[in-house]
């Protein structure tokens, strides 16, 4: 018996200990890079400005949260399309053509925020059934289609715009969905991340509990043995692309009012950062795994290694260098947890 | 004469150039286990998947209990009470055992909101799973495992146990022991015969192994290079015989 617990107190030194924290890095891995960020940052601040604390105010991480929030978005829809195994990179080109669009609207036709509002989730909804008709009717690849519409989105947002910004439009707008909720004295919540946190708990229970999230990780796991099931594939990839495009309507609205005017240039390469995050947070590329969690933290990594950089006064020309390093750390860190889990 | 279950009628399909299947036509009775075999590209999988509404044919008709049927889709075929377990493609990695087994049937919440939204009743689905494996020969494993960390022979289990749990006419089994070993083959065939034998369940089972087929068909169907060759009675045959019809040593006689 003595043998046997000391034989077993030993594995539990060596084996079991590398393994705990191996299962820990598994399952918790994006989380502890966002807390070793963060307390890092915590302890580094200090130093810049006679030991006064930049980084871990509730203003500034306020301020960090507001930066993420539009990624967020539309990393939440990125994440269903990436879990389904395809790709959306025309998001960027969607959320300047409803900054646009809703903004002439506003100006032009005097339909007021709300209805403005709506029009840009009408007008992203739409530009997604356009993907996703593509997709589904022509057979195409994902990859393919969206780089067509990509270029198709941003090219009519340019048109109807004339290449110029849209100012001009009703002040209210603004006023509504780039507010800032008190909380309390000195604190206060912006729209923009109420709208992204309650997306982010809907997108959740969506692809967790629902036909609908199952469906999506079927596809991406194999879309041929789900359709055989009986499963009507096609309904719900347009469905996916649908949603996806509708997110990047929500995303357009809140830059317009955040930046106060619509500017077709405006989202250029936001694609890119939502495939980061949602890649970084762990939804595996290749479809069939999806997380919201891993993505909306993979969001705020992003936002906070942004945040500590202009906090440094770190040139732009560096910041694009050091967020590229950042994704391609965590992605490696990622396809080495993968590897772990095997 | 009364109709057979299902009635193949001068089935055919073509790939571009490739004649995967040329006017194929045979019935499948009640309560009956037919065997398909056929060498590699013999077009087995292919008539399978017709059969199944996963592939329309180009040419040719199918008869379910005298009814004309036209399959555009897999659902239609599920429907009808045919479930298949398809070669290759049978179960989803990524999801565990019940949501696999409830794929594309799934129980959602009552209530109005548990309709419009598809909230899935996990527990009640994980229930229903464990109740409906506990009346098998094969043993399946819990059913909140997933699917990735199972053996071949537990996933073939889940595949068949899936095509068991909803198949109430026919079932359609592409060489579901391929990948299995000697313990695990001896369950599934048990489990095959006791379903023809016990619920008077009918079946096309796929099979390269002619021992198996030997032992569980009732009549063999054998392919060769998308014609069908031969229709052979178990009692009057041999695997000798059926092997010389797949390679083509002995050729067309009689067609039943
Ligand atoms: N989707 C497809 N596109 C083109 N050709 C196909 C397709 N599916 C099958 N074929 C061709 O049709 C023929 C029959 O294939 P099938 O898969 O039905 O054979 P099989 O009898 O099931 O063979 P195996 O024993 O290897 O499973 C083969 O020549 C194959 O290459
Ligand atoms: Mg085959």
């Amino acid at each position: 018996m003595a043998e046997v617990a000391s034989v077993h107190s030993k594995a539990l030194d060596g084996t079991a200990i590398r393994q705990a924290i191996s299962q820990l890095l598994v399952r918790y891995g994006i989380v502890l890079v966002l807390v070793v960020l963060v307390a890092g940052m915590t302890i580094l601040s200090p130093l810049l400005r006679d030991g006064q604390q930049l980084f871990l105010t509730p203003r500034n991480l306020i301020q960090v949260t507001l930066q993420a929030s539009i990624n967020m978005i539309l990393a939440v829809g990125m994440t269903f399309v990436i879990t389904s195994g395809g790709i959306d990179l025309s998001i960027g080109s969607i959320v300047a053509l409803c900054g646009v669009l809703s903004a002439m609207a506003m100006r032009d036709l005097d339909i007021g925020p709300w209805a403005g509002f709506a029009l840009a989730l009408l007008i992203g909804a739409a530009c997604g059934f356009i993907n996703g008709l593509l997709i589904t009717q022509l057979r195409l690849p994902p990859f393919i289609v969206t780089l067509g519409t990509l270029g198709i989105f941003r090219g009519a947002a340019l048109i109807i715009s004339d290449g110029r910004s849209v100012y001009g439009f009703d002040r209210s707008f603004q006023e509504i969905f780039s507010a800032r909720l008190p909380i309390s004295a000195d604190l206060e919540l912006p729209v923009a991340v109420l709208i992204a946190a309650v997306i982010g708990t809907l997108a959740w229970v969506v692809l967790t509990k629902t036909r609908f999230g199952k469906y999506t990780v079927a596809i991406g796991g194999s879309e041929e043995t789900t359709r055989l099931a009986g499963v009507p594939v096609q309904r719900y990839k347009l469905g996916i692309y649908t949603l996806c495009g509708l997110l990047a309507g929500v995303a357009g609205a809140l830059l317009l009012a955040r930046l106060r005017s619509g500017d077709p240039t405006f989202g250029t390469g936001f694609e890119l950062n939502a495939i980061a995050a949602t890649v970084m947070g762990g939804t595996s590329l290749s479809g069939g795994s999806g997380t919201i969690l891993g993505t909306l933290v993979g969001s705020l990594i992003i936002s906070v290694v942004q945040n500590a950089m202009n906090l440094f006064n770190v040139q732009s020309y560096w910041q694009q260098l050091i967020v590229g390093a950042v994704i391609l750390f965590a992605v490696i860190l990622d396809q080495w947890r993968r590897r772990q889990s095997r | 004469m009364t109709n057979p279950l299902l009635y193949i009628d001068h089935i055919s399909k073509s790939f571009g150039a490739v004649r995967a299947l040329q006017e194929i036509t045979f019935g499948v009775n009640y309560a009956e286990i037919v065997a398909l075999v056929g060498d590699n590209g013999a077009g087995k999988s292919t008539l399978v998947k017709i059969i199944s509404g996963a592939l329309t044919p180009d040419s040719g008709k199918l008869w379910l209990e005298g009814r004309e049927m036209h399959f555009r889709r897999p659902a239609d075929a599920i429907r009808e009470g045919i479930e298949t377990v398809y070669q290759h493609l049978a179960l989803i990695e990524e999801l565990d055992v019940a949501d696999n087994i409830y794929l594309g049937r799934e129980i959602v919440s009552g209530g109005l909101l548990g309709k419009l939204v598809g909230w899935l009743d996990r527990p009640r689905m994980r229930h229903l799973t464990k109740q409906a494996i506990s009346q098998l020969h094969i043993k399946i494993p819990a059913p909140n495992r997933s699917v990735r960390r199972l053996s071949g022979g537990q996933r073939q289990a889940v595949a068949i146990g899936r095509a068991i749990t909803w198949g109430h006419k026919l079932l359609i089994l592409d060489e579901p022991t391929a990948a299995l070993g000697v313990e695990e083959t001896e369950q599934v065939l048990l489990t095959i015969e006791k379903l023809r034998d016990e619920q008077g369940l009918s079946m096309i089972v796929v099979s390269h192994n002619m021992q198996d087929v030997y032992r569980i068909a009732d009549r063999v169907v054998v392919l060769r290079q998308g014609r069908h060759v031969a229709t052979l009675n178990k009692c009057e045959t041999t695997p000798q015989e059926i092997v010389a019809y797949i390679t083509g040593a002995k050729s067309k006689v009689q067609l039943a």
